[in-house]
């Protein structure tokens, strides 16, 4: 005979292989990681574009120096990005740039002040990446494809 | 015409310049000091702010060249001792630190970077403009999981999770930093060292490495080093350093969710007295070895840093070997995005086999010269991504880190004493 508790256990048993399922699903979010087209397609996973991003990736793969555009740490935009594609968190990820910036280690990523300034400066630099709220409507720059 | 838009904006962005004026007035001489000094600061920092997004807006600098910068102001009150000047029944307008520094990368695989850093703490450093670091930065080979490349010139010592950017007040949770590791009173050793850098990175599928090992001689003929090594302040002879070792290995999980790091250096002097002196020719050296692990949660953070550092001092220590045993342990917790508390216990025996201090007495020194235990809480509070105002305070056990500068006479210093620090940080 099964004791009262045992249903709840079942119950906490399909609730936890649900959350599973959860997490494997593409994460939706609106925030779209984005190229200028001249930046050659591969097979890029998440850890790249971390990797970019904390700007340890410093090349694409025709040896050209990417070009990393970011907005401010207070933009709703920025956050999202940083949360959700990159899963870090933006004080993580500030201080990594703060270490590079103030140590003399490396060049942080250039600040834009507004989504619009990212667009065009992602349409009009080559090797350039950067993100923005919506699919990019513009011939010059391409959704940025990761698994 | 220009000056005049400056001083509008000054009146517009300062709110807190007027109800300043008439506390200045009031309170006492001391106080009109230290507003005397805050008001021009924030002036400064208000200006330079205004012009650097004014450059940005216009684009002139191309992006190949970056300039950054900030500046920090700190205020101390203290009960018994002193720190950053007079601020035993006072308010210490102890610390003022200005840093510039510029990147310029002319070719893809090679890259400038220098900073200027301003610095007037107590009376430790009286106000000078030194190169913080200025470096060329050589990389080898870049592949498409990691980097190893060369760097010459002055550089950044690493040494635990905080010392390459002790200076940089946004990059650590409290004011002071934990003083059994990053002490003040021998920052000047800890800076930078002119000479060259190995470094190499590997990411993996379970973490990144990172690795440097540097070798550079550091600055030498300091008089706060002088009393660390010597025991005394008084020295006349030559003081002199050999090229030192430093060397970190870092690892770090999820983009710095989780790091581990162990740091290590050697460090080598030697003082030649002068004619008449009473100290001895001698050799001095320093190893320490630190081991340092953080958690960072979105709103949670978790540090400890343990220290073990053999020592061989020619003329302090009566036995000339002793060990060296300091650690913290530190949480922060965001209270709110922007509002971030902080509780540390910090601890140092200067040597580990004395931690009562008989050694020190018998040298006539005040036992708590010995060690020192801290608790520390911190508000810190992120106004915006450019502004950044906080607060501590420490109650503190033992003297070991006090600076003998701001406190010339040892057996005048107190036990056990109070710290309060005030400080206001912009960066760009």
């Amino acid at each position: 005979m099964q004791k009262p508790g045992n249903k709840k256990l079942v119950a906490y048993h399909i609730l936890a292989i649900l959350f599973c399922f959860a997490a494997n699903l593409p994460i939706v979010t609106a925030t779209e990681v984005v190229v200028n087209k001249s930046v050659p397609a591969a097979d890029y996973s998440k850890v790249d574009i971390r990797a970019i991003f904390t700007m340890q990736k410093r090349f694409w793969l025709n040896n050209k120096q990417i070009k990393v555009y970011t907005l401010s740490d207070s933009s709703p935009l920025h956050k999202d990005f940083v949360k959700n594609i990159l899963n870090m968190f933006p004080h993580q990820i500030r201080m990594v740039w703060d270490r590079m910036t103030f140590s003399g280690t490396g060049i942080a990523p250039i600040e834009l002040d507004s989504e619009q300034e990212m667009m065009d400066k992602i349409a009009n630099t080559p090797d350039s990446i950067g993100y923005l709220s919506q699919k990019p409507n513009n011939e010059n720059i391409r959704s940025f494809e990761f698994h | 015409m220009k000056i005049s838009v400056h001083l509008n904006f000054i009146k517009r962005t300062l709110p807190w310049q007027e109800p300043l004026a008439p506390l200045c007035e009031d309170k006492g001489c001391r106080l009109e000091f230290v507003c005397g000094i805050i008001q021009p600061l924030l002036c400064v920092m208000t200006v330079v702010s205004y012009n650097v997004a004014a450059y940005a807006e216009s684009r002139l600098i191309p992006e190949e060249i970056q300039f950054h910068g900030f500046m920090t102001q700190g205020f101390f009150h203290s009960s018994n001792n002193n720190v950053y000047g007079q601020s035993d029944d006072g308010i210490s307008p102890g610390l003022t630190e200005i840093g510039l520094n510029m990147n310029y990368q002319p070719l893809d695989r090679l890259r400038f970077a220098a900073q200027g850093l301003y610095r007037r703490a107590g009376d430790v450093d009286t106000g000078s403009v030194r190169l913080d670091y200025g470096l060329a930065d050589l990389t080898l080979f870049d592949y498409d999981s990691g980097k190893i490349g060369l760097r010459g010139g002055r550089i950044k010592i690493p040494f635990g999770l905080y010392n390459e950017t002790r200076d940089v007040a946004f990059t650590h949770p409290t004011i002071l930093l934990p003083q059994g590791i990053y002490f003040d009173r021998s920052r000047s050793l800890l800076l930078s060292a002119d000479g060259g850098s190995f470094y190499a990175e590997q990411r993996t599928d379970f973490g990144d490495f990172n690795f440097k090992f540097n070798v550079g001689m550091p600055p030498h003929d300091f008089d706060e080093i002088k009393t660390v090594v010597l025991g005394t302040r008084d020295a006349h002879g030559r003081f002199k350093t050999t090229p030192a070792i430093a060397t970190q290995l870092k690892y770090e999980l999820n983009g710095g969710e989780v790091v581990f790091a162990v740091s290590y250096m050697n460090l080598d002097f030697s003082y030649d007295p002068a004619r008449g002196e009473r100290l001895r020719q001698s050799e001095s050296n320093i190893q320490p070895l630190l081991f340092s692990a953080q958690y960072n949660g979105e709103k949670f953070t978790l540090t400890g840093e343990y220290e073990y550092s053999w020592n061989t001092f020619g003329n302090f220590a009566p036995r000339g070997k002793f060990v060296t045993e300091s650690w913290y342990v530190e949480g922060s917790y965001r209270i709110l995005p922007k509002l971030q508390a902080t509780v540390r216990y910090d601890t140092i025996s200067m040597d580990k086999d004395d931690k009562n201090g008989d050694g020190a007495v018998a040298l006539g020194f005040p036992r708590h010269v010995a060690f020192a235990q801290d608790w520390v809480f911190g508000l810190r509070w992120d106004i915006t991504p450019a502004w950044m105002v906080r607060a501590d305070y420490s109650r503190v056990h033992g003297t070991a880190w006090l600076p003998q500068a701001d406190n010339p006479d040892p057996n005048k210093t107190k036990q056990d004493w109070d710290l309060y620090g005030l400080q206001l940080s912009f960066k760009f």
